[in-house]
């Protein structure tokens, strides 16, 4: 069975404190706990979270969902976000992590990345000198969630032409961000339209699609 | 709480839904009714006219075909067939019944129902996946292997029915099927996307792990060329072929260790498509799969050698080589629904209850040896097991033998279809033809066949009549007559001993 690995870049810079990251706390325990229910997803999903502020955290190194334990999400008081750091490491755990396909076996499915960011990267450079870094790896699909009013869309839109805009950073808008990626998650074993390629479900109402 | 909001359906009928929704499947939104009979789902998108004719058409003229003929009754436990269309705030939807009872988890997964999935709908992929079987489901839902198999003569049945009206389900996989297999009962779901050829084309390519090969060798072509393949009856034969592998073997037929491309989706489409090899191919061997790469929670199912196909017995084995190396890519070829009912049935009569006790399977298939022994736990049949050779009467009169064999184990029951050819155990059986009329029972050390109404029931090599009431020891060679009128059957006795 191939693994579908899922990548969560997370923000926990000092901005997060408080309602957003009780939000993102709980859109990661109904995201585990919904993919669970999936016997498709509960085969196949593997699931790495980071975390970015000042400093990067691996918090979950790449486990697969049944033996999953969630750790603790902390967030500073104040701080930087430090976004390029993230993809740096983000870029050393996929070339660790990922299993590619040899002759004789076969590998992992692409892996999925989605970031949820409420601040613009304070190191823009390192961000920039990561854009193409991440593009190589060949990711099945690129999400970014931008939450709030400061983030920049056009620095995400870089990186992804996905990139969802919640309009503020609160438990509702972040709970529907999270039921979105459990559904763009598990379509795998989804009826395949007639027409073309499997493609994201739409975007719960409350969110805005910049594309 | 919500509140409930009453609708008219198109055609005049009162509809009421709560308006909280309840699920949400690929394409639609799914509310119940008040009392919770029935649900109201609603399709995301806008449909256009054609699939409101469509949805029409399924609701009348092929719910009536189905349903309305004598015995209609007996497919409504089997289909959650649409009976009405909606339209509500411009979105088009279906009124279906609920599932049954029998369809959501009692328990769901082991520990404490580890998994949250005590009252979801019992989904055939939890049980078609040895991981799951294995590691996460609660023992007391998983049923045993008997189960299995009057599951698979249900939807064989189902969708023999379907195709015997000249509609295609055309997207048929374990998402789309509910099985129960505490009592081995399953029901086919999501009925509306059926293709009806020449009128309705499908809008869905299937599921992945069910698409036929000719569908997703061709998809890359446009819609309108002629040599693009689309979902008909002859894929629904694919994919039910492959859904009948998975319930009784737990692994996909065609996911074995061949690799055809560095890229996992390109890699997917080749194995599943154009490159399609049987894992269990007797000659190309060159997809069996790679067990050093196949993780623990996965065996012994994963494992071809230790739990060959063959295990589910001749009738199957046959029409599997059809369905997965003659018919792979040759979709003519492919074993029909209702050929697949009956090697079941005639399977069914084959199977022995594993002397073991606290094997996990239960039940096996006689391998047609003098020295039977369980698959799964290896325990040897031990002891006189009767193997009844059934010949029926031509027209000539003469008896001929059939191909047909049927197993003896202790209180088994025999019936009308065991007696006389031109009855099948089907959905045609009358109330009184399912009634059992005799069986089998091992005795003071011999074993005897009790008659309860056989009026026929005849030792040949006595000329000895057995009436109803009465009864007769079984031994070797011996020759018994079940039933006197065409088709009727004589029986040949082969005593097995261990």
């Amino acid at each position: 069975m191939r693994r579908l690995p899922v990548y969560l870049l997370l923000d926990t810079s000092g901005s997060m404190k408080g309602e957003p990251i009780e939000a993102v706390k709980n859109g990661l325990e109904s995201l585990v706990g919904f993919l669970r229910q999936d016997p498709f997803a509960l085969e196949s999903v593997h699931l790495s979270i980071i975390t970015f502020d000042r400093e990067v955290h691996n918090i979950l190194p790449l486990k697969d969902l049944e033996s999953l334990i969630l750790p603790e999400i902390v967030t500073p008081d104040s701080g930087p976000t430090h976004l390029g750091q993230a993809l740096e490491l983000l870029c050393e755990l996929v070339d660790k992590e990922v299993l590619k396909s040899t002759p004789d076996q076969k590998g992992d499915w692409m892996p999925l990345l989605f970031i949820m960011t409420d601040g613009k990267p304070s190191d823009l450079q390192k961000y920039r000198e990561m854009i193409p870094e991440v593009k190589s790896r060949h990711f099945g699909e690129i999400v970014a969630c931008a939450a709030g009013p400061k983030v920049d869309d056009q620095l995400l839109k870089e990186l992804t032409h996905i990139v969802v805009h919640l309009d503020t950073a609160d438990s509702s808008t972040i709970k529907s961000f999270f039921k979105w990626v459990s559904a763009s998650v598990s379509t795998g074993n989804r009826s395949m339209g007639a027409g073309g390629d499997v493609v994201l479900p739409p975007p719960p109402p409350q969110v805005n699609m910049v594309i | 709480m919500a509140n409930t909001i009453k609708i008219k359906a198109v055609d005049g009928t009162d509809i009421e839904f709560v308006n909280d929704m309840i699920g949400q499947g690929g394409m639609k939104d799914v509310y119940f009714s008040p009392d919770k009979t029935y649900v109201v789902a609603f399709f995301r998108d806008k449909q256009d006219a054609v699939a409101k004719d469509r949805l029409l058409t399924i609701t009348g003229t092929f719910y009536d075909r189905i349903f309305k003929q004598a015995g209609g009754d007996y497919w409504k436990d089997l289909y959650c067939w649409p009976t009405k269309v909606v339209e509500w705030n411009g979105r088009l939807g279906i009124v279906a019944p609920t599932y049954q009872k029998h369809f959501f988890f009692q328990t769901g997964s082991r520990n404490n129902d580890f998994l949250q999935i005590k009252g979801k709908e019992k989904e055939g992929k939890w049980f078609a996946s040895a991981f799951h079987q294995n590691k996460n489901l609660d023992p007391s839902e998983k049923g045993d292997w008997y189960k299995y198999f009057l599951i698979c003569i249900t939807i064989s049945r189902g969708v023999k029915r379907m195709h015997a009206a000249g509609l295609a389900h055309s997207d048929l996989s374990y998402k789309n099927v509910l099985i129960d297999p505490v009592s081995g009962r399953a029901a086919i779901i999501d009925i509306d996307g059926l293709v009806v050829p020449g009128k309705f084309p499908p809008d869905v390519l299937g599921t992945p792990d069910f698409i036929a090969p000719e569908v997703l060798a061709t998809r890359h072509l446009p819609k309108e060329d002629k040599s693009r393949k689309f979902p008909s009856i002859q894929t629904d034969r694919h994919a039910l072929a492959v859904m009948i592998y998975m319930y009784l073997l737990r692994r996909h037929p065609l996911r074995g260790g061949k690799v055809h491309d560095a890229d996992a989706q390109k890699d997917e489409e080749l194995s599943m498509g154009t490159k399609a090899v049987f894992i269990e191919h007797p000659t190309d061997k060159s997809n069996r799969p790679k067990l050093s790469q196949v993780k623990p929670s996965y065996f012994p199912w994963a494992d071809t050698d230790k739990l060959p196909y063959t295990i589910a017995g001749p009738y199957l084995k046959q029409l599997f080589d059809r369905a997965f190396i003659d018919g792979l890519h040759n979709p003519s070829m492919r074993p029909t629904a209702d050929e697949w009912e009956n090697a079941l049935v005639k399977t069914v009569d084959l199977m022995q209850p594993c002397q073991n006790k606290t094997c996990e399977m239960k039940w096996y298939v006689f391998d047609n040896t003098t020295a039977p022994k369980c698959p799964f736990c290896g325990t040897p049949y031990r002891g006189q097991l009767p193997v009844l050779n059934l010949y029926s009467k031509n027209p000539k009169g003469m008896f001929s033998f059939e191909n047909h064999r049927l197993m003896v184990y202790s209180n088994q029951y025999i019936y009308q279809w065991h007696l006389n050819k031109n009855i099948s155990p089907n959905e045609r059986l009358t109330a009184d033809q399912k009634k059992p009329v005799g069986y089998f029972v091992f005795h003071n050390g011999k074993w005897v066949l009790v008659n309860q109404a056989i009026p026929d029931l005849k030792d040949m090599d006595t000329e000895q009549e057995v009436p109803v009431g009465q009864m007769l020891e079984i031994k070797d060679a011996q020759k018994i007559l079940l039933s006197k009128e065409d088709g009727g059957r004589l029986i040949i006795v082969q005593m097995v001993n261990n």
